[in-house]
């Protein structure tokens, strides 16, 4: 078989392990791996193996991956890097030969491009932990809104579990129309399309915290020290649309 | 002159002023202590709300590019003190503020669950006393923590002079606890903070590291020293560090640009605070933290200040070119240290891959180590990136001088440390 073809994936993670580990057992090199809903250009040749998601072969999977392998695939997974599928073959095809020596191997191209990818979506997931912002809704509900390069939603909601685990609250990943609801107890990932809030009624009291934390904000920088470049490195632009003392911040100031 | 010295103008302070002006007069008191880390607290606090990141998150940056975590603030800017540098000393006329245990835990609390911040850092201008001062401070975290529940970060400065057992009890309040040096040696503090002395900071610095354990300051104490308002050298600040380091087990000792906010006989008048200094002490207290240097390697009575062209290991390579170049390959974990431009994370990088396979500068490239600096200092099997004939002071001197300068000019400011 010497014609190399895309191979179509059911657009979760253990779909794409499972359809990756079937290319092994039959020793198959892929053009590319693509989600279901990847729109196709006219010379591709698809081919969708429609695997049976058994359960006893994502349970070896994981079993036969060490963790760290297996978290720095999940990580690429969420990455939304272009080639993270092909990135996520060769790395797991590496890692049959060198075990845990894999990280190590940075020599490697795929070895180099799958740890620097999960390294920035582990990055991107920590800065959001810091950087997503709530507001009070009337019902004292939190809501957030943010909108990460990666799909990371799954992870951060992991860290406000835990801190914020007496309060009700809600995160919008506005760039993939996912919510994430916390109801004290669990977390539940609902697709934007099945699940609609009304127009958002805040609390008597957020206009009022929202400005005196404006207030905080301008007032412990030290004006002497003034330094743009370095806020800018440490604070991305395209994170400021949604945090709220950044958000109104006149742009002439800036350009 | 506007002092206060008796409660009832204070009083009158509290139920006269809105929270805005308040939150706007003891920020910004506040903001001049460099310290805003929220990390090392690996303490689990059963509280209703909040708990602390191990490896601390920074909410947000200040227009001065520095990292804030924390709600800064003092409990008020009301002192009896009258230290020259400091903007809330007792002769300077300016508006004074008092917010209550009350107010401050509302705004902490509102602040927290919209994930504003790590939690709080609270400070204070001693009133009455600096026991009456301390039992205020108690008075108001014991309030957080217990009844609103409280289970994020705080970091509460302790007062010169308090008694040993409000120490005690604020430390098993909070994360960490901290007292500040404020200048390098003796002689500056009496110059310029008469009302402080030495033994009382570092009495409490000996009582934090006496007690230190996993209820009782988990996250440990650090301090911080201003820079550029007496005449001490960089050796003698330096040596002043690794000693309270060694001596005190602090975590950080901070550095802090002297800015003037105060004119006064015995300050000196500066136009721009001396942040490239700054930014030097920081890089040199890296070296002695993280790769094993000593003042004595970097520093010495001939030579007493940084260079402010070069960074400090690259300043000390050029000192030492007969150790150097290093070969990648071979050298010791603790030589990869010493080489300019390769750090801890790159120096294990090397050290674990290098059993596998033969490093060349291609691979060094793509195992994602910098290579600006360090190339002038290393041979990948032997070989250097250049001809050999190279590998000479003035060579490498003017290399790193002139990138250093152009980066800077090419960004129009300087980079800081936070």
């Amino acid at each position: 078989m010497n014609e190399k073809y895309i191979y179509i994936y059911n657009n979760s993670f253990l779909s794409l392990l499972n359809l990756i580990q079937t290319l092994f057992k039959n020793k198959i090199v892929p053009q590319n791996i693509k989600p279901q809903d990847y729109s196709p250009s006219l010379f591709d040749k698809i081919v969708n193996l429609d695997i049976k998601e058994d359960e006893q072969v994502i349970e070896d999977i994981i079993n036969y991956l060490s963790s760290n392998i297996l978290n720095t695939l999940y990580y690429v997974y969420l990455s939304s890097n272009e080639h993270k599928e092909l990135i996520i073959y060769y790395f797991w095809g590496h890692s049959l030969k060198y075990k845990n020596k894999i990280f190590y191997m940075r020599n490697l191209k795929s070895v180099n491009a799958a740890l620097k990818i999960s390294k920035y979506v582990s990055r991107e997931n920590h800065r959001l932990k810091g950087f997503l912002r709530f507001k009070e809704l009337s019902n004292r509900i939190l809501y957030a809104e943010i909108a990460p390069e990666n799909n990371i939603i799954f992870l951060l909601s992991k860290h406000f579990r835990k801190r914020l685990n007496n309060e009700y609250w809600m995160i919008k990943d506005v760039k993939r129309n996912i919510y994430c609801l916390y109801d004290k107890k669990d977390c539940f990932f609902v697709d934007g399309q099945n699940f609609e809030i009304g127009p958002k009624q805040w609390s008597m009291d957020e206009n009022n915290i929202q400005s005196l934390w404006k207030t905080f904000y301008k007032t412990i920088g030290i004006s002497q020290r003034k330094n743009k470049r370095c806020q800018m490195n440490f604070m991305p632009k395209k994170y400021w649309k949604y945090i709220i003392e950044m958000s109104e911040d006149d742009e002439e100031s800036y350009n | 002159m506007f002092t206060i010295n008796n409660l009832l103008d204070i009083m009158v302070l509290v139920i006269f002023m809105n929270m805005q002006e308040k939150l706007t007069i003891l920020a910004d008191s506040a903001k001049y202590d460099a310290s805003c880390s929220s990390s090392g607290s690996a303490l689990k606090r059963h509280g209703d709300i909040g708990n602390t990141a191990y490896s601390g998150i920074c909410h947000s940056f200040a227009s001065d590019g520095r990292c804030i975590s924390l709600l800064k603030i003092l409990m008020t800017n009301c002192c009896i003190f009258d230290c020259k540098y400091c903007l809330n000393r007792k002769s300077n006329n300016i508006k004074r503020a008092l917010f209550t245990p009350e107010e401050i835990c509302e705004i902490t609390i509102n602040f927290y669950r919209r994930n504003y911040i790590e939690g709080l850092f609270l400070s204070s201008g001693i009133i009455k006393s600096p026991d009456y001062t301390m039992n205020l401070m108690i008075e108001t975290i014991s309030l957080l923590r217990h009844k609103y529940k409280f289970g994020g970060y705080i970091h509460a400065k302790a007062i010169p002079g308090a008694s040993t057992y409000l120490l005690n009890k604020l430390g098993n309040l909070v994360d960490r606890l901290s007292a500040n040096i404020e200048l390098p040696t003796e002689n500056g503090l009496k110059l310029l903070a008469p009302n402080k002395d030495t033994n009382k900071i570092t009495k409490i610095m000996e009582y934090i590291k006496e007690n230190k354990s996993q209820t009782f300051v988990p996250a440990g104490q650090s301090t911080q020293m201003i820079i550029g308002a007496t005449k001490e050298t960089d050796y003698e600040i330096m040596k002043r560090s690794s000693e309270m380091y060694h001596n005190y087990s602090l975590k950080r000792v901070f550095y802090s640009a002297y800015i003037p906010v105060n004119k006064d006989n015995l300050l000196p008048s500066l136009n721009l605070p001396p942040l490239k200094r700054e930014n030097r002490l920081y890089q040199a207290d890296w070296l002695m933290r993280f790769y094993h240097f000593k003042v004595n390697d970097l520093l010495n009575a001939d030579n007493p200040n940084f260079n402010l062209l070069l960074d400090p290991k690259a300043d000390w390579a050029l000192r030492h070119l007969e150790e150097f170049p290093k070969e990648i390959n071979t050298c010791s974990y603790n030589d990869l240290l010493k080489i300019p431009g390769i750090g801890v994370t790159s120096a294990k990088r090397i050290i674990s891959s290098r059993k596998y396979f033969k490093i060349s500068f291609n691979d060094l490239q793509k195992m994602g180590i910098v290579l600006k600096r360090a190339k002038y200092f290393i041979v990948c099997d032997g070989k250097y990136f250049v001809n050999n004939l190279c590998f000479n002071r003035s060579f490498i001197e003017s290399n790193l001088v002139l990138e250093d300068n152009l980066l800077t000019s090419l960004k129009g400011e300087q980079l800081s440390l936070f």
